[in-house]
C-alpha cells in the first residue's frame, strides 16, 4: 500500500514572544493525511494556522512536536523538496528578473543544467500564458503575471507533490480558470495537490479531500463527497407527479418543485424507496435519485462559525436549483 | 550548479542593489576628489627634495588607502548582512527554500556571491594602488598575490562575521554591531590610544585575538608601498597568517549554518 503523500501525525506549533513572553498556539495536536494523487483543500480563515502548516511542511519552521513525513521523508529533505513545487502566498521574486531568467536560476536550483532547460520554460510559459512577456523584468509585471510566473516556477521541476498557497490570488476569472485547468490537467496526470485557497466554489470543483482548519486545531477532515452528503435528505426527479401522490407528499413534509420537464422532489431518506415506488406504480418516469449534498461553503460556514443557522442545501444534480 | 547559480544570482543582485550603487559612486567620487590635494602636496613639497616630498606624498596616500581599506570591510559586512537578510525581508528565500537547497548550500552561495563582489573591489584597490603611487611617483614593491589575497581574505571574514549575525539578529543589528566594531578597532589602530588606560588595554589586547584584522590580517601589512615600510614576510609567516584568516572565515561561516539550520524561514 503506497504511503501518504503527506501525514502530519500531532503536531504542534507554539510562536513564543519575546518581549510580552506570551505563547500563541499555532497549531494544537494537528494530524491529517493526504494520500498520492489526491488533490486536497487546505482551509481555514486567516490566522487559522494554514500557512504556519505549509511552512512545517516545506521544512521552512520545526514543528514543537509531532511527526510529519512528505513524500516519506522528513519536511526540507532535499530528496522530498526535489519532488515538490511550491507557490508561496504572495509569490516574491527577484524583481531585476525576467521570467525566462527566473525560471533558469529555479532550474539550477533544483539541480539541472540550465542550457538544458530553454524548451521546458518556453512551453511553461506558454502553458501559463507569460509567452510575449518571458523578456519583460518581473518587477514590471502586474499582479496576476507574478502569480502566472509563480505557478510556472513550481511546475518547473515536473514535481510529483504542488503545495499552493492561493494559486488564483490575484488573477481575473479568466486567469482563474486557466489555473483550474492546469490543475485538472495535473490531477489526471496523477499528481498530488496540496491547495490553500479561500475561494471555495473552486476548490469544491477540483478537490478530493478537505481539511478544514481553525484556531490551529483541524475541525474537518475527510473526502469531500463524504463531507458534503447530508445524508438525510434525497432528491428524486421525476418526469410528473401524479395528484393522487400530493397528500401522502404533504405528509412527509417532502419539498416540491415543478420545472418545465420534471418535478424535484426532496423527501427523508427514510421515505425513498416507497416514493420511487410509489411515482412508478403512477406511470411517472423516475428519472434519478441523488442524496443531497450541502455546498462546500455551507460546511466551512459551518465549521469555523458565522455561518447560516440552517444550511442552504442544493442538489449537484439536473437542476441544481436550491431547495 | 546549485552553488554556482546562488552565487552568480547573489553577486548580480548587487548590481541591482541601489544603495550600494550610491556608495559606490561616492566611493569614486570620493578617491578622485582626494588626488586633488595629493597633486597639491607633492607640488608643494617638491622643492624640499625627494625624501621629504616621498614621506609627506605616501602618508597621504596610506591614508587613503586606509580608509578604501576600512570601507571594504564595511561594504563585505554590509552586502553580506544584506543578501541574506534582504531575502528574508522580500519572502523570496521561500521560492528559493524550495527547491532541493541545503541551508547551508544557500548560505554559502551567499557567501561566495559577496567574496565576488569583493574580489573586484579589492581590484580596484590594487589599481587605485598602483594610481596612487604613480601620481606619488613610487611604485608597488609588494608581489601583486600579497595585494590581493590578504584584503580578500580579511573581507572573507567579515562577511562571514556578518552572516554569522545577521541570522541571530535584525540587519540594523548587525550594522550597529559592525560600526561599534569599526569604532573600536580604529581606536585598537592608533598607537598610544590605550597606553593610560589599563582596562582599555586589556580590553583592545583580547579584541586583538578575537579579531584578526587587528593584528595577524592588519592594513599596514599589505597597504604600505615602498620597499622601506613593507613588511618583507617569510612564506611560512604568510601562510600562517593566511590559514589563520581562512581558519577564522570557515568557523564563522559554520557558525551562521548551524545558527541558519535551526532558524525558522518566513518572510519578515
Amino acid at each position: 500500500m503506497a504511503t501518504p503523500a503527506i501525514e502530519f501525525a500531532g503536531v504542534e506549533k507554539i510562536y513564543r514572544r519575546r518581549i510580552t513572553g506570551q505563547d500563541v498556539v499555532a497549531l494544537n495536536n494537528v494530524s491529517f493525511q493526504v494520500g498520492r494523487g489526491e488533490v486536497c483543500a487546505f482551509l481555514g480563515p486567516n490566522g487559522a494556522g494554514k500557512t504556519t502548516s505549509i511552512s512545517i511542511l516545506m521544512g521552512f519552521l520545526y514543528a514543537d512536536s509531532g511527526a510529519i513525513r512528505v513524500l516519506d521523508y522528513e519536511p526540507g529533505d532535499v530528496r522530498a523538496k526535489a519532488q515538490i513545487g511550491f507557490l508561496p502566498e504572495n509569490f516574491a521574486f527577484y524583481k531585476y528578473l525576467n521570467a525566462h531568467k527566473l525560471l533558469r536560476f529555479h532550474y539550477a536550483l533544483s539541480g539541472g543544467n540550465p542550457k538544458d532547460s530553454v524548451n521546458l520554460i518556453g512551453d511553461l510559459l506558454h502553458k501559463v500564458k507569460l509567452t510575449g512577456y518571458d523578456q519583460l523584468k518581473i518587477g514590471k509585471y502586474s499582479r496576476g503575471m507574478v502569480q502566472r510566473i509563480g505557478l510556472a516556477q513550481a511546475l518547473l521541476a515536473n514535481p510529483q507533490l504542488l503545495v499552493l498557497d492561493e494559486p488564483t490570488s490575484g488573477l481575473d476569472p479568466a486567469g482563474r480558470k486557466e489555473v483550474r485547468d492546469i490543475m485538472f490537467a495535473l490531477k489526471a496526470e496523477g499528481k498530488t495537490i496540496f491547495l490553500s485557497s479561500h475561494l471555495l466554489s473552486e476548490v469544491e470543483q477540483i478537490c478530493d479531500r478537505v481539511i478544514i482548519i481553525d484556531r490551529g486545531k483541524v475541525q474537518q477532515s475527510g473526502r469531500m463527497d463524504e463531507l458534503l452528503a447530508v445524508g438525510d435528505r434525497v432528491e428524486i426527479v421525476a418526469s410528473q407527479l401524479p395528484a393522487e401522490l400530493e397528500p401522502r407528499l404533504a405528509e412527509l413534509a417532502a419539498t416540491i418543485e415543478r420545472g418545465p420537464q420534471a418535478v424535484r422532489i426532496v423527501v427523508a431518506t427514510a421515505h425513498k424507496r416507497e416514493l420511487a415506488e410509489k411515482l412508478w406504480a403512477s406511470g411517472a418516469d423516475v428519472v434519478s435519485i441523488t442524496p443531497l449534498r450541502s455546498s462546500l461553503e455551507e460546511l466551512y460556514m459551518k465549521t469555523v462559525g458565522a455561518g447560516p443557522a440552517q444550511p442552504t442545501v442544493v442538489a449537484p444534480g439536473i437542476l441544481g436549483l436550491p431547495v | 550548479m546549485k552553488l554556482k547559480a546562488l552565487a552568480l544570482e547573489t553577486f548580480r543582485s548587487f548590481f541591482h542593489n541601489r544603495l550600494i550603487l550610491v556608495l559606490l559612486i561616492i566611493w569614486v567620487l570620493a578617491v578622485l576628489v582626494s588626488l586633488l590635494p595629493l597633486l597639491a602636496m607633492k607640488a608643494a613639497t617638491a622643492a624640499q627634495g625627494p625624501a621629504q616630498t616621498q614621506a609627506v606624498v605616501l602618508s597621504f596616500v596610506s591614508g587613503i588607502m586606509n580608509a578604501v581599506s576600512a570601507f571594504g570591510s564595511l561594504l563585505a559586512a554590509w552586502a553580506a548582512a544584506d543578501c541574506v537578510s534582504s531575502e528574508m525581508t522580500s519572502g523570496t528565500i521561500l521560492a528559493v527554500m524550495a527547491r532541493p537547497v541545503k541551508r547551508w548550500e544557500f548560505l554559502t552561495g551567499k557567501f561566495a556571491g559577496v567574496m565576488l563582489l569583493m574580489s573586484i573591489y579589492v581590484l580596484m584597490m590594487l589599481g587605485l594602488s598602483a594610481l596612487l603611487a604613480e601620481i606619488g611617483g613610487q611604485r608597488i614593491h609588494s608581489s601583486i598575490w600579497v595585494l590581493l589575497v590578504y584584503p580578500l581574505i580579511r573581507y572573507a571574514i567579515w562577511a562571514a562575521i556578518a552572516i554569522a549575525l545577521v541570522t541571530m539578529l535584525r540587519p540594523i543589528a548587525t550594522m550597529g554591531i559592525f560600526l561599534l566594531l569599526g569604532i573600536v578597532i580604529s581606536m585598537a589602530s592608533t598607537p598610544g590610544f590605550a597606553k593610560d588606560y589599563a582596562m582599555v588595554r586589556h580590553f583592545l589586547d583580547a579584541l586583538n585575538w578575537i579579531l584578526p584584522s587587528t593584528n595577524l590580517l592588519s592594513e599596514t601589512r599589505f597597504l604600505e608601498i615602498t620597499h622601506a615600510s613593507l613588511k618583507q614576510a617569510g612564506w611560512i609567516e604568510h601562510l600562517t597568517t593566511i590559514s589563520y584568516g581562512l581558519d577564522y572565515a570557515f568557523v564563522c561561516l559554520l557558525l551562521a549554518m548551524w545558527s541558519f539550520h535551526y532558524r525558522n524561514l518566513k518572510r519578515d
